[in-house]
């Protein structure tokens, strides 16, 4: 007899999940659309979110989700300033080189902060931490439902931002066709700067909505987000951010179904399996315009 | 019998005396022998080929497992535990290569990644097969002729033969047919196609011997650590310094590895003691730094530029 409640139950739990997951995911595939970099960085830069969470909870007893106003700003202007004195150097160079240059920022982030603040787990324990409310026979996490809230107003930002502003236009354009946005009058690198801010500042917003849940660890967690955010970007095709949300809430689902289902030992290899089915049969990504292969 | 032939040849008698003149510096010998045979080794694939690996720690740990595991609950003696590990990478990357060659550029890095995780997630979950995420223990090794196995100086004199072993074969490799197809295909595919060459065979063979070196090198390690880990022989970091190293040395050159691996394993020494456990802030630094200032490494620029030279006082004469 098939469960429906329990199933219920891990389908929400995954799509709060992948709510996250999403988040994480689009900040790496705005990236990817305009400067077309894979930033290694990214998951550091979530990781970098916990831990300013921390910092400013014991420091001030801010409450995580209240952090954000201040996180989100100062994570924009550290990506700005990353991407022009690091990342500008490098736009003729071969796609490698970029991404062994943000592997390397992404090594000098974790172990900065493993300097800083050493090598136990940190996490803020808030009163609502464990808390949960129920609809119907379902439990909902309220940390959980919190930050699928906060995702939820940050992508509506995000979408109003490029969709609704002119700044938006010129990112749009300027990761449709490069040149023909130069053409126009776009300054393009002032773009790649505005662009890998925000992707720095949506990767720091993810890291905060999720300390409560999660323990930060400084050098072992990045590597684990970033890998997180290209299944999530490649299930749904790198650089269109609409299927980088979907493909987020699949990640979660796929692994929160697959850990009840099948074996919880590996919860983290379900995502990279599919994530190398759809690497080598659909590389264009689950949603992402069919082309035709020889 | 070339240049580098001799070069090598002085470097390994040299450095047959080492441990009679350093005896207390045997480790750290150890592990930068150790770097400069995977260095090497995995430039034959990201260097030679072109194909940026960073997934190599899973031949690493295969390697290991193989003479730990051999060890420990079979009664395997190490020679034949290595064989076994270095056919067993083949094979690995044999089937790796048939699935991933056809993802070019950052894209196989990527599914490098990701096959090297699905790797690491095995050995810690499946207790029967590695002995779980606890770790195997070397209790016992034979004692060929008398030689003890777990001694520094035998582990000094492997680690040596090793690194020997994987400049050597990049020496023959560099010009040979093998060395110049590889040239081709990291340059341009399609014309190396149009010229002959299948790339995806070039690419496998290419895989398959840097893969059988860098086991080479895992069975030595479990002989030196003589205690396995999962968590850590199979992980991405592991997979990260070895490419770093050969990145930073230079791509693609016969002694570029090597000097990858004496800069970061020396540095790493030197600034031990300030940094602690963060000792891949300097592999961090230094890539960020080589990739801008010298995209073709430390000892790729300087040969770069006195090739040039020398073609350029051709010209005028």
């Amino acid at each position: 007899m098939f469960d429906y409640v329990s199933f219920l139950q891990n389908l929400s739990n995954g799509l709060l999940i992948g709510g996250v997951y999403a988040l994480i995911g689009v900040g790496l595939t705005l990236v990817f659309g305009v400067m077309k970099t894979i930033n290694f960085a990214h998951g550091d830069f979530v990781v970098l979110g916990m831990y300013g969470a921390v910092l400013l909870y014991t420091l001030f007893g801010w409450d995580p989700y209240l952090s954000l106003v201040l996180a989100m700003p100062v994570a924009f202007f550290i990506g700005v300033a990353i991407q022009r004195v690091v990342l500008s150097r490098l736009v003729n160079a071969p796609p490698e080189s970029s991404l062994l240059v943000t592997l390397g920022l992404a090594l000098v982030i974790g172990n900065i902060l493993l300097l800083t603040f050493g090598a136990e787990p940190k996490s803020v324990n808030t009163p609502y931490s464990s808390s949960t409310f129920s609809i119907g026979e379902i439990s909902l996490s309220v940390i959980l439902v919190l930050a699928g809230i906060a995702t939820l107003v940050i992508i509506g930002g995000l979408y109003i931002l490029l969709n609704r502003t002119e700044l938006g236009r010129a990112i749009r354009a300027t990761s449709e066709n490069r040149l023909g946005a130069e053409l126009v009058g776009i300054n393009t690198r002032r773009i790649e700067a505005i662009v890998f801010g925000i992707g720095a500042s949506l990767a720091v917003a993810a890291g905060v909505a999720l300390i409560p849940l999660l323990f930060a660890t400084p050098t072992f967690s990045g590597a684990i987000f970033t890998l997180k955010a290209f299944v999530v970007t490649v299930l749904g095709g790198l650089g269109n951010i609409g299927a980088a949300i979907a493909g987020g809430l699949l990640l979660g689902v796929v692994e929160v179904l697959g850990a009840s289902y099948i074996t919880s030992d590996y919860r983290d290899a379900y995502g990279l399996v599919v994530f190398l089915l759809v690497l080598l049969l659909r590389p264009e990504g689950l949603f992402g315009k069919t082309v035709n292969r020889v | 019998m070339n240049k580098h032939m001799i070069a090598l040849l002085c470097i390994v008698i040299a450095g047959a005396f080492y441990p009679l003149l350093f005896p207390g510096y045997l480790s750290i010998a150890i592990t930068l022998l150790l770097f400069v045979g995977w260095a090497t080794a995995w430039d034959i694939l990201g260097g030679w080929a072109g194909q940026v690996s960073l997934g190599h720690a899973s031949f690493v740990g295969l390697g290991g497992y193989f003479v730990a595991v051999g060890a420990t609950h079979h009664g395997l003696d190490p020679w034949w535990t290595i064989a076994m590990g270095m056919a067993s990478a083949a094979a690995l990357a044999f089937a790796w290569g048939k699935l991933t060659f056809k993802l070019t550029g950052p894209y196989f890095t990527l599914s490098t990644i990701a096959i090297a995780e699905i790797i690491r997630l095995i050995s810690i979950n499946e207790g029967w097969l590695t002995g779980g995420a606890t770790g195997v223990f070397i209790f016992s090794l034979p004692e060929p002729f008398g030689v003890d196995l777990f001694a520094r100086e035998t582990n000094f004199y492997l680690a040596l033969a090793f690194a020997a072993l994987c400049i050597f074969t990049v020496i023959s490799i560099s010009r040979s047919k093998f060395g110049y197809q590889l040239r081709a295909v990291r340059e341009d595919e399609s014309s190396a196609m149009a010229s002959g060459i299948n790339p995806a065979t070039i690419k496998l063979k290419a895989f398959m011997i840097s893969a059988g070196l860098t086991a080479l090198g895992g069975g030595i390690y479990a002989i030196f650590l003589s205690f396995l880990e999962p968590h850590f022989i199979f992980f991405l970091l592991l997979s990260v310094q070895i490419a770093l190293t050969a990145i930073i040395g230079g791509r693609g050159t016969i002694w570029g590895p090597a000097a990858g691996a004496v800069l970061i394993i020396g540095s790493g020494e030197v600034f031990r003691t300030t940094f602690a456990e963060a000792n891949m802030l300097i592999y961090g630094l230094l890539i960020m730094l080589v990739v801008i200032f010298m995209p073709r490494g430390i000892i790729g620029e300087p040969v770069r530029y006195l090739i040039r030279r020398t073609y350029a006082k051709r010209a005028q004469s």
